[in-house]
């Protein structure tokens, strides 16, 4: 049917046809145009706007990154300091571009993990953090009231994270319980989920020094936001239970909501596994 | 049906070339359509680009699912056999040219015909620099659109969209991506090794509301994809913040908050930086949209134990149910005339996009799909976008409120998911 109306209007434009009478009134369409629409108008549709994304990325805009050659981003790793991350293939092409690029953009963040992220708080929020550790002997402030032993401070708390990652590592070879499962669209914690919670409380009591992060996740279904919000029930009401050893200033609560799945797929097995509150020591 | 099919076919063919969202399919698609013809455009002078103006138009016609577009294999200058459309059962004839002028300068003629009164309805010249033919392609589908059906078109705005993509280190890489309203042209404005969800444009079409887990926590940031700015972090809070949806004053966004792990709906001044507190309850408030008018939100809400969608009237301050029909409806977003809601819906097992009539309170499901997730209308609200499961693999869907016909829109490798639909451009 279409072939034929293709081929049949060739054979139209090399017929001449009826003229057309444009000034005939009554056309059923003819009140839908904007009279001062219809002259010749000159349209600025030139040159939109480049878009530009300056998040995350440093020195570079996200689109400059991505058009790169791979031996651009190559170079540009090595310059921050990221080359351990290339991976090549036996021909010497990258085979971790994506990785790269991610890399590249988080690379202000990409000093030496804890100690960076030390180095980087302000005198006020160290000495507010080796209080919460329990290490408040260990400040020494100057006549003016400032931090007098920063670097100081900064060695202890780092020497007391590691003993602390140790302390954490240890419970976790002892026990396997870190996750915590939960029924659709439900925070109820069950019997098993209440022994599991008080063999954590018991931890953390006898450990002061380990902070706790509570993450909750949903299954992939209803809604994205429903599910961030969903998730984040979840974590509080372990939190709650928690609460009752007062070890709620121990612990901060973050939601994924559906966003980070253990399991992908669209089945019952996979969101049993999903709906979830994890145990996150730090 | 035949021939719509037939023009798709070379969709599909020309699709796979272009650094786009890939038009999969046309489902259920009706003989409702309003006929028409679109030729392609004769070219005179030379012209480097490759970008084809009648096809552009077709395709966006088609999706819209009010026409039935298509192309003939030879060129209309200006002679039309009227007697040959009529006996064909066309309405309209739709033809043009594009004139170079200068090496960047060109100018872009169209015409239109109704065939049965064989009188012209519009003709116009239109001079563009080559960088708009794209832009000029979705501005004439929309003067096609109005001249024939007497409505704004939705054609010459934007899409944005969240892309997934593993890595081969097995991580993932988020994208927020910002195409024309036919997936071509995407443009990353946000990237991220961590989560990004629920885009929102302000109604200027000047700012992107959107939630990022960069700091490993739900932020909401505000971020102007046109200028050299960067992303502004809302207030942070000691839960999470999420779920932005802008007032259509564009000086406010309201977003949930939890405080005192308590999601509630506030709204937040951008200019004074104040929160103002719309909801109270102690159970889930999220997902907030605003109506045209700005005097209203729909949001969702587990208040009653079931997950149901309530309007809140911010003038009186009264907070009524809208959703009566099943245990599961969500993440609801007004229609641009206010009257209707579009939403997700549990039926079974399934959740689906659904229509709500906010007054009557009928509730229309349009789809048979498993998973569908975040709707948006198009602007002139004919159509709605959302994303939905093919093949486990996240795909965007756009279905037409004339005849329920269904495009989708995938990418060749990875996700897609949570679109939303730009206002028009001025």
């Amino acid at each position: 049917m279409s072939k034929k109306i293709l081929l049949l209007s060739s054979v139209i434009l090399l017929s001449s046809c009826a003229s057309t009478n444009i000034s005939e009134l009554g056309d059923k369409f003819l009140d839908l145009i904007n009279p001062s629409d219809a002259a010749t108008e000159q349209v600025d549709l030139s040159g939109d706007a480049t878009l530009i994304a300056m998040d995350e990325t440093g020195g570079f805009t996200i689109s400059e990154l991505e058009q790169l050659s791979n031996d651009d981003l190559i170079a540009i790793a090595k310059e921050k300091g990221l080359e351990d991350l290339i991976v090549l293939d036996a021909d010497g092409n990258l085979q971790n571009r994506d990785q790269i690029i991610n890399a590249i953009v988080e690379s202000g963040d990409l000093m030496d993990g804890k100690t960076a992220e030390l180095e980087s708080l302000s005198d006020d929020a160290l000495i507010e953090m080796a209080n919460s550790k329990g290490m408040g002997e260990m400040i020494i402030l100057d006549a003016d009231g400032n931090l007098a032993n920063r670097d100081e401070l900064i060695n202890a708390l780092m020497d007391a994270a590691v003993a602390t990652l140790a302390i954490i590592q240890n419970f976790k070879n002892s026990s396997d319980s870190f996750i915590l499962y939960f029924s659709y669209d439900d925070t109820e914690i069950d019997e098993i989920s209440t022994r599991t919670i008080i063999e954590h409380a018991n931890f953390m009591q006898d450990n002061p020094s380990v902070s706790l992060r509570l993450e909750g996740h949903a299954d992939e279904r209803g809604t994205r936001e429903y599910n961030l919000a969903l998730g984040e029930n979840r974590a509080l009401s372990v939190k709650e239970v928690l609460g009752l050893y007062n070890l709620d200033d121990r612990i901060t609560v973050i939601s994924y909501g559906e966003e980070s799945p253990v399991l992908v797929g669209s089945n019952e097995e996979a969101w049993k596994e999903n709906r979830r509150v994890e145990f996150s020591y730090y | 049906m035949k021939n719509l099919k037939f023009i798709l076919l070379f969709n599909l063919l020309f699709s796979f070339s272009a650094n786009a969202l890939l038009e999969v399919n046309i489902l259920k698609s009706k003989e409702a359509a309003f006929p028409i013809i679109i030729a392609p455009f004769e070219v005179i002078g030379d012209s480097k680009e490759s970008i084809d103006i009648a096809k552009i138009i077709r395709d966006n016609l088609n999706r819209s699912g009010q026409f039935r577009a298509l192309s003939t294999d030879t060129i209309i200058t200006n002679k039309i056999d009227f007697d040959f459309w009529q006996e064909h059962k066309k309405d309209a004839v739709v033809f043009g040219k594009v004139e170079q002028v200068s090496p960047k300068i060109y100018n872009i003629y169209i015409y239109i015909y109704d065939v049965f009164s064989e009188k012209s309805l519009y003709q116009k010249k239109i001079t563009v620099s080559n960088s708009g033919f794209r832009r000029m392609a979705h501005f004439l589908s929309d003067k096609i659109y109005y001249v024939l059906l007497g409505q704004k078109g939705s054609f010459n705005t934007r899409l944005s969209y969240v892309t997934v993509t593993e890595n081969n280190s097995g991580g993932r890489t988020y994208k927020l991506q910002i195409s024309d309203s036919d997936g071509f042209n995407p443009q990353t404005v946000v990237r991220s090794p961590n989560p990004i969800l629920s885009p929102a444009w302000s109604k200027d079409q000047r700012k992107l509301a959107y939630v990022s887990f960069k700091n490993n926590r739900s932020e909401v940031f505000v971020m102007t994809p046109f200028l050299k700015t960067i992303p502004i972090r809302l207030p942070k809070f000691d839960g999470i913040a999420s779920s932005p949806a802008w007032h259509p004053s564009g000086k406010s966004i309201a977003l949930t908050i939890s405080k005192q792990g308590n999601k509630d709906i506030y709204l937040y001044d951008l200019k004074s930086k104040k929160l103002e507190r719309l909801t109270t309850n102690i159970s889930i408030d999220t997902e907030a949209s605003f109506s045209p008018d700005g005097n209203s939100i729909a949001f969702t809400s587990n208040r009653t134990g079931q997950v149901q969608i309530y309007i809140k009237n911010l003038k009186s301050g009264k907070i009524s149910r809208a959703t009566f029909e099943g245990r599961y409806n969500a993440k609801p977003v007004f229609s641009p005339n206010g009257k209707d809601l579009a939403l997700i819906h549990r039926v079974g097992k399934d959740y689906r996009v659904a229509l709500l009539d906010i007054k009557s309170r009928d509730l229309t499901v349009m789809t048979s799909n498993k998973s569908d997730e975040s709707p948006y209308f198009s602007p002139n609200g004919g159509m709605i976008i959302f994303s939905t499961n093919r093949d486990n693999k996240g795909i965007l869907s756009i279905i037409s409120l004339y005849n329920n016909q269904i495009v989708e829109l995938m990418q060749k490798t990875g996700e897609v998911r949570e679109p939303t639909w730009s206002n028009y451009s001025n």
